[in-house]
């Protein structure tokens, strides 16, 4: 994946890619910032909570996602809508192994999900630690986050063990391809 | 003791408390301070005109000898017929210690400790002495600050407001208003005689409970009644620790200290050492610990400066100012544990018989061990040490500490952040009448000031950087707006803020934030001004609300139709303004950045600022007094009306404001000028920049003279000799007393040219404006400040000064008959090299009624000047 990515970025340079922003939410432990530093650089860093936020930059297929990586601890939840505006995907993050949470998870999903201004944005779900014996599987995942309701918005749950960097390039392949269908991308 | 005090102000919440005592110590605060209603803007055609000629009305009542002209109200106007030279020598004030021993106000009144719980977010873990109501909550999560867990160490500053309902607040109100009853009580008594109360033995005892005039009314936010109680400042440090046996792998953990001194950052190394020995004993006696060391802190030894004093000592490079007040501190407690009598005030001229010695910090006896106190090496910190777990942590607190200044930041950082990308690729800013008043291209320091002049919403971002380095550029900002003159800037600022204060935030209407998360920039509705610090690159809101036209704007155009157009409005686009540097900006950044590149240190910055808000003002007063007929913003022309003007002073005494070579120079800096003065107008820098003079005005040395137009005068203006001599008469006769010196010095800053204008007198044509000059600079030179002055002036005028000094002594001798000619006197004189070729060999220029060469006791005499 590193290589295939750094070749893209120079694509990127070529074609001008537009930035794309992303944001990436879920419940505290999910593995967000793994996930954020596993597509950064391509490591599997050993992260700790993160206070606040993190943010960085990467280009993937030839798009240059601006993705916001926020806390997940509930006082902090708040102040996710803080990031709502202007974001163009949600990265929602679920720890597949843990079911005494996954009802929270939903919650805050649609709760996400009802915002006005995230109306528009696509949903890609990492159905995460798939590796954990009695992991939930994306279609049990898809069913507890009640997926179905979701009418207009392109949704996907993509398996993924972050640790070892497996369904993050899928996922993410399947955010760049559904990024380059809508009108914003191309109007932009 | 607090609780029998009947409430002087409305309590919103009523809130009761079971012991007394704890009152004392529990406040309830905020972030945020509480919105008060704005005040409705008061149409200013309707209301300045008469505040122009009564000034404010409370200001009447309060120095009611003013109002009836009484001339002996000011010791130094009456005293004026006979020098007292050992007044100007030493302030006349009995000396103070800032912290005296036994206060019961302390260094430090919380110590808090907060973690990241991994499960809950932000958690407050502990407080000391006791919790600080209110939102314990929202204090965990400033003081652990966004991306802490990135970084092992971070530390914020962050400010609490005390919540106005507390019965404290209006306990220690009381005791100021009864303070201050008092002392007007004593000056009625007095006749008026303001600065003489030492002499007054019987009063010691209350003299000792006294503040100082100038300070009680002038210090930084200990006044309740414009802008509410004290602020609270918080420095906090925390630190992430990895650690593979916690779940999740990292503790983080931060300790804040909450002091009412605005020199926080002192504590630096303290929270340092605490916090590490917190993270092996996490209990309260660790708080506890370090609470009881910085309060046992012992400044006592720190005189008390007075508000000219401290402004002096700020603007000064000299480590030597004032050192005298911080000998006879030494002195005083010296003698107080030899038992010897120390009711008598201090005065250096009547030198106790045996004086120990004091010895210098760093000083060889010092280091040696002789001394047991010792004088700053440099006058501006004054060097203490708090002893911590046995060990001695050396401190350097700052002595001149001015409104708005709080914690330890850099203008010169500030100013070259946002610099160095403009000076390479310029800005072009979308155009706002208040904020690019010198067209696209203004340089965004200026556009920075505007902003916080005309209180918009400004927001420093620093992605990435640590917290700390956010909160130092709010810090310099209030610092740049404020110059230590306006006020209103730090109560409004949050240096360390984040999204979780985001609502309260924005119910502040302008307020200077600091922050690190980039959403904030993806928010243009949040703020007017965007700084971006690791950029250095300044946004304007797309969303800024546009600038109205007001009447001001519309009255100035209608006045000076010629210089309409020249006026910066949204309108009229940038105009020509943008070419011309109607305001002087462009010229002053110039002269900033050569400073700056010339190694010019923080305090020269400073100063250089402090004269650009100080001339903003008086720009600001001449503008109202053009356009509306009259200011607030300068008080004083009555006084020279009724004082002065009854002496038969002359008629250049009678003169206010800002100087300018001519009306169309005038008319032109105006234009420039008028958007954002009207823009400042309304603000609550504004509103309390009246009121600060207002007060001023009743405790300033020479009331109804404005030093600074005088000088200034002399200064830009081509003067003929009569206008000259005028001047230097008003000055000789006037400045005399110890305080009089000390707001000529301030107006003529050695950063400028010190002296240099006043001793140009030593070479007026006029032999009595020679040997006035000599008189005024003999008492500058005995000055405790003015010696410094006096040393810095150029050898050219010390000469001048000695050959004047030599020509009274010699006609002194002639009146008496004691024709010693031949024996020094003249003679000595014209072995002198002459000052004028001295003067022309710098290159300067002397003004047409300085003398010239051949004027110099050479055979002829001197040769009339022809009028020009």
């Amino acid at each position: 994946m590193g290589a295939s990515m750094s070749i893209s970025s120079l694509f990127g340079k070529l074609f001008g890619s537009k930035e794309v922003r992303i944001l990436m939410l879920g419940l505290d432990a999910a593995g967000k910032t793994t996930i954020l530093y596993k597509l950064k650089l391509n490591q599997t860093m050993t992260t700790i909570p993160t206070v606040g936020f993190n943010v960085e930059t990467f280009t993937y297929k030839n798009i240059k996602f601006n993705m916001w990586d926020v806390g997940g601890q509930d006082k902090i939840r708040p102040l996710w809508r803080h990031y709502y505006s202007g974001t163009q995907g949600l990265v929602f993050v679920v720890d597949s192994s843990d079911h005494a949470r996954i009802d929270e998870a939903r919650t805050e999903l649609h709760r996400i999900l009802n915002d006005l201004e995230m109306s528009d944005c696509l949903l890609l779900v990492f159905a995460n630690k798939q590796d954990i014996d009695g992991a939930m599987d994306p279609q049990t995942i898809t069913e507890k986050l009640q997926l179905s309701k979701l009418k207009e918005r392109p949704w996907f749950v993509q398996p993924a063990i972050a640790i070892e960097g497996e369904g993050l390039t899928e996922g993410f392949g399947w955010l760049s391809d559904n990024i380059k269908k809508m009108p914003k991308y191309g109007g932009k | 003791m607090a609780s029998t005090v009947p409430p002087l102000r409305r309590t919103s919440s009523a809130v009761s408390h079971a012991n007394g005592e704890s009152l004392r110590h529990r406040r309830s605060l905020s972030t945020i301070p509480s919105i008060r209603p704005s005040r409705s803007p008061q149409p200013p055609t309707a209301r300045m005109p008469d505040m122009g000629r009564s000034s404010d009305p409370s200001l009447k009542a309060k120095a009611p000898s003013t109002a009836t002209g009484a001339s002996s109200q000011h010791s130094s106007l009456s005293a004026s017929a006979q020098p007292r030279l050992s007044g100007a020598m030493h302030r006349p004030h009995k000396l103070r210690s800032q912290y005296p021993r036994g206060s019961t106000e302390n260094h430090v009144e919380y110590i808090l400790v907060a973690s990241f719980d991994i499960d809950k977010g932000p958690i407050m873990e502990h407080q000391y002495p006791m919790a600080i109501t209110g939102d314990e909550h929202m204090l965990a999560e400033l003081m652990l600050p966004d991306q802490a867990h990135v970084r092992n160490q971070d530390w914020t500053i962050f400010f609490l407001h005390k919540d106005t309902s507390q019965e404290e607040d209006d306990a220690e109100r009381l005791a100021k208003e009864e303070r201050r009853a008092r002392r007007n009580r004593k000056r009625d008594r007095a006749m008026g005689i303001i600065h003489e109360s030492d002499e007054d033995e019987d009063e010691d005892e209350e003299d000792e409970l006294e503040e100082d005039d100038w300070d009680d009314d002038m210090s930084t936010d200990s006044e309740p009644d414009l802008e509410g109680p004290p602020l609270v400042y918080v420095l906090n440090l925390v630190n992430t620790k990895q650690d593979k046996t916690v779940k999740r792998g990292a503790v983080v953990k931060a300790m804040a200290i909450c002091t009412r001194h605005p020199f926080l950052h002192i504590y630096k190394p303290l929270l340092l050492l605490a916090l590490e020995e917190y993270f092996k004993a996490p209990v309260p006696e660790t708080l506890a610990m370090l609470y009881n060391a910085v309060n046992e802190m012992d400044l006592s030894l720190m005189p008390k400066l007075s508000l000219l004093e401290r402004h002096l000592l700020q603007s000064s490079e000299n480590k030597d100012l004032f050192v005298e007040k911080f000998e006879a501190m030494i002195e005083a407690r010296l003698a107080e544990t030899a038992g010897v009598d120390v009711l008598q005030p201090f005065d250096a001229s009547s030198a106790p018989p045996r004086r120990p010695p004091i010895y210098r910090s760093g000083s060889r006896a010092h280091i040696e061990g002789h001394a047991a106190h010792v004088v700053p090496r440099d006058t501006h910190e004054f060097e203490s040490k708090v002893m911590y777990k046995g060990i001695p942590i050396p401190i350097k607190v700052p002595v001149a500490v001015m409104p708005e200044i709080v914690g330890d930041f850099s203008l010169i950082k500030l100013i070259q952040n946002f610099s160095d990308s403009h000076s390479k690729t310029p800005h072009t800013f979308p155009l706002h009448p208040h904020l690019t008043t010198n067209g696209p291209n203004t340089h965004p320091i200026i556009v920075l000031i505007n902003a916080l002049l005309t209180q918009k919403r400004v927001i420093f971002l620093g992605h990435n950087m640590p917290s700390g380095e956010v909160a130092e550029a709010v810090l310099a900002a209030c610092a740049l707006a404020s110059g230590g003159i306006l006020r209103g800037f730090t109560r409004y600022a949050f240096p360390y803020t984040d999204l979780t204060k985001v609502d309260d935030l924005l119910n502040v209407p302008g307020f200077i934030a600091g922050v690190t998360n980039p959403t904030f920039e993806h928010h243009p509705e949040w703020w007017d001004l965007l700084c971006d610090l690791p950029t250095g690159k300044m946004k304007i809101s797309s969303k800024i609300e546009a600038a109205p036209i007001t009447e001001g704007l519309v009255y100035f155009q209608q006045q000076n139709p010629a210089y309409a157009n020249l006026v910066h409005t949204s309108a009229s686009g940038s105009g020509s303004s943008s070419n011309s540097d109607l305001t002087g900006d462009a010229a002053f950044m110039a002269d900033m950045h050569r400073s700056i590149a010339s190694r010019a240190g923080e305090r020269v910055v400073r100063a250089k600022w402090r004269a650009w808000v100080l001339k903003f003002t008086r720009i600001a007063a001449a503008f109202e007094e053009s356009v509306y007929g009259a200011s607030a913003l300068y008080i004083g022309s009555d006084e020279q009306e009724a004082s002065i003007a009854g002496a038969a002073a002359p008629a250049a005494a009678q003169g206010h404001g800002y100087v300018w070579v001519d009306e169309a120079t005038k008319a032109r800096e105006l234009a420039g000028n008028v958007t954002r003065i009207e823009g400042w107008r309304n603000t609550r820098s504004y509103y309390s920049f009246i009121q600060d003079a207002a007060r001023l005005y009743t405790i300033r040395p020479l009331k109804g003279l404005d030093l600074a137009h005088l000088h200034d005068r002399l200064r830009t203006q081509r003067l003929g000799a009569p206008q000259s001599r005028e001047i230097y008469e008003t000055l000789a006769q006037y400045v005399r007393s110890y305080d009089d010196i000390c707001l000529l010095l301030s107006v003529a800053p050695e950063s400028q040219a010190g002296l240099f204008y006043v001793a140009l007198g030593l070479l007026h044509r006029d032999r009595d404006v020679r040997h006035w000059t000599a008189e005024l600079l003999g008492r500058v030179a005995e000055h405790e400040a003015g010696q410094h002055w006096w040393r810095s002036l150029s050898r050219f005028e010390k000469l001048a000064y000695v050959r004047v000094r030599k020509e009274a002594e010699a006609e002194e001798a002639r009146a008496r008959g004691e024709d010693r000619d031949g024996e020094g006197g003249i003679n000595l004189i014209d072995h002198l090299p002459s000052p004028v070729v001295g003067y022309e060999r710098t290159g300067r220029r002397l003004p047409r009624w300085c003398y010239s060469e051949s004027d110099m006791g050479l055979p002829g005499g001197p040769i009339p000047y022809p009028s020009i």
